[in-house]
């Protein structure tokens, strides 16, 4: 129930740069999910917010409020780490009560807080197990209440379910948004797997190399991608991209694939953008889903290479090198492994970016 | 793993060596301690692994209750002695462990002073020996020689290398989020250590303290120079056990040995299951 404001955050390690700059609005009540590669400066950014770390530059607010300076234990934060870090020498009840006890909550109401959220958790059978012998699931579970039963008004969650199964990570992305709804708390949340960002964020910050990329909803930040490393990251398989130059033809401006020996139409609005833009040398992009296979004489003509099956979807991988394509289809699409297929994207789905800076060209 | 025959044969062989090389000796000592005279004596007519008829006049002789035909004044019994033996190693232990704790939390987490490790190291450089007369000096100044006291300090100054290394090692590999976990709750620092760090840290407690019990309790050397005659310690006081009449009191120095392994065996199977290295800290998941 707190708007957490970051300006101009920077963050160093000697002479790394963890952080080079920073600007987030995170919304009161919002899910906003931290997501890049290893390394990007995503859990900087969280442990700066939480006053783990302190900032090299810039400030982080809470309501207008100056977090600089201000001790991690009195920001009101709670916060659930990748490797759980329970009281292994505690029991699971004292797990639990540790956040009250530590504020001074009378007995009786620890105890009622304490119940509730094993009930809600489903930890209640284990209540009095010593919590050394438990299984990640259980730990995990187990984390997230420990930090939730104090109800602060900022949730901070560091890749939480990186090390839990597969199967138990679907079950805990429903619940952890169930648990948001229910304390409408501000909740941000770490994570290098789109997956979990995707289903949960109301809105995600993508980073990379220390540098903010995008902060857009879920689909917009999969729709129109700001650069081509948000294209590239985003999605699974990620969006084609293929190198091209835009040149002028009797069907107006198209882009020339070069390797692929086709040219690709473009969308009028977009033509309209490159045109005044200039640039000539482009990334022309588009997403597996939106690849249909076309009649014989249309789109491009490629050879299926490989066929991955992947339940109610078949990726199907066409030509190699630097020209290679990726479409998802329906599972009973009928192409076989060195057969050629005519493939095409409608106009409205492609995507351009700047080859040399790869920033994305789009009407603005 | 399959393993041929040969190498089967060698590594019993090795291991039965080993055993032999540790455990004669020390069955060796507690059947000695059961023998009467004319069985452990220069005098006596044949060796034998058994006591032919068992008795319990070695510890009654150094407790000074003996009647037997052992014909030797003992000038002090071994109570004091053991008690002495007892109360430095104990006090020895937990200064090094006090100390070595709270430096070796200090420079794990927090990083100063970082010539520390290897200006404690360089303090086992030196064969103790080295440094010894000047500690005699300065002990005999302050009043320190000959009393438990005085044997406990240098006891703890001389095994707080090892408290602290053991400390350190244990400390770094507990993982940080364990503590910051308890500090975004709002704990003090402070609170964190007693209520989250030491509870956790009791495995590594009870294996440091266990190593350096054991070092304390079998010191000669610093016992020798430091103690004289009211408050010498149980290896002191054995080597004493011998007369003009009967050279070394074999019986009656293995029923000492035999009550001074008494208690780091207690303690060791008190603190046995924190002796598994395998109890880590925190359930985590690198």
């Amino acid at each position: 129930m707190t708007a957490i404001h970051l300006e101009n955050l920077v963050k160093r390690f000697g002479a790394f740069t963890a952080l080079k700059t920073m600007d987030l609005e995170i919304r009161d009540g919002e899910f906003m999910a931290l997501l890049g590669p290893s390394g990007c400066g995503k859990s900087t950014t969280m442990n700066m917010i939480a006053g783990m770390e302190q900032p090299s530059g810039g400030r982080i607010t809470f309501d207008g409020r100056d977090m600089n300076g201000v001790a991690m234990g009195r920001r009101g934060v709670g916060f659930v780490f990748q490797n759980y870090a329970i009281f292994t020498h505690m029991n699971v009840y004292d797990n639990l009560a540790y956040g009250l006890k530590v504020r001074g909550t009378s007995a009786s109401e620890t105890d009622r807080r304490v119940k509730a959220m094993a009930d809600f958790l489903q930890l209640t059978p284990m209540l009095d197990k010593p919590s050394a012998k438990l299984s990640v699931n259980i730990l995990q579970r187990l984390a997230i209440g420990r930090s939730a039963i104090v109800e602060p008004a900022i949730f901070l969650l560091d890749e939480p379910l990186s090390n839990v199964d597969a199967a138990f990570r679907a079950v805990m992305r429903t619940e952890l948004k169930h648990l948001q709804r229910q304390f409408r708390q501000t909740m941000v949340y770490v994570t290098h797997d789109q997956l979990e960002a995707m289903t949960m964020a109301d809105r995600i910050a993508v980073m990379d190399h220390g540098v903010l990329q995008q902060v857009g909803t879920p689909l917009e930040v999969y729709n129109d991608p700001v650069n081509l490393f948000v294209a590239d990251f985003i999605g699974s398989p990620g969006m084609n991209l293929l190198k091209g130059t835009l040149a002028d033809s009797d069907r107006g401006l198209v882009i020339d694939l070069g390797a692929l020996g086709v040219t690709a139409p473009l969308d009028p609005a977009l033509s309209a953008v490159a045109r005044t833009n200039g640039v000539r040398e482009v990334v022309y992009g588009f997403r597996p889903e939106r690849v249909v296979l076309a009649t014989a004489g249309q789109g491009l003509a490629m050879p299926v290479t490989f066929i991955e099956r992947i339940g109610a979807r078949t990726v199907v991988h066409f030509g190699d090198g630097e020209q290679r394509v990726k479409a998802v289809f329906d599972n009973d699409i009928a192409v076989q492994t060195g057969e050629t297929v005519h493939v095409a994207v409608e106009p409205r789905f492609a995507r351009m970016f700047d080859a040399a800076t790869g920033v994305a060209i789009r009407e603005v | 793993m399959n393993r041929s025959l040969t190498f089967e044969i060698f590594r019993y062989t090795a291991i039965l060596l080993a055993l032999a090389v540790t455990l004669i000796p020390t069955l060796w000592m507690a059947s000695m301690a059961f023998k009467p005279i004319a069985e452990w004596s220069a005098a006596g007519a044949d060796l034998t692994w058994w006591p032919k008829s068992p008795t319990l006049d070695n510890f009654r002789f150094i407790f000074g209750t003996s009647t037997s035909d052992l014909i030797v004044a003992l000038d002090r019994t071994a109570g004091k002695p053991i008690l002495a033996s007892l109360l430095s190693a104990v006090f020895g232990t937990l200064i090094a462990m006090t100390a070595g704790t709270a430096g070796a939390y200090g420079l794990s987490r927090f990083g100063s002073g970082q010539n520390l490790p290897l200006a404690l190291i360089q303090l086992r450089l030196f064969p103790p020996m080295a440094v010894m007369i000047p500690v005699m000096i300065m002990w005999a100044f302050f009043g320190l020689v000959d009393t438990w006291w005085g044997l406990a300090l240098i006891y703890g100054i001389v095994t707080l290398p090892f408290a602290f290394w053991l400390m350190k090692t244990f400390f770094d590999d507990m993982p940080r989020e364990i503590e910051d976990a308890a500090l975004v709750e709002g704990c003090s620092r402070l609170r964190v250590f007693m209520k989250i760090t030491l509870p956790m840290m009791r495995p590594a407690l009870a294996s440091s303290a266990l190593f350096v019990f054991i070092l304390n309790w079998s010191d000669y050397l610093i016992a020798l120079l430091l103690t004289t005659r009211e408050w010498v310690t149980i290896p002191v006081y054995m080597a004493s056990l011998s007369s003009s009449m009967t050279g070394q009191l074999y019986g009656a120095k293995a029923a000492l040995g035999l009550i001074a392994a008494v208690p780091p065996v207690i303690m060791g199977i008190a603190i046995q299951k924190h002796l598994v290295r395998g109890l880590t800290f925190g359930a985590l998941k690198q």
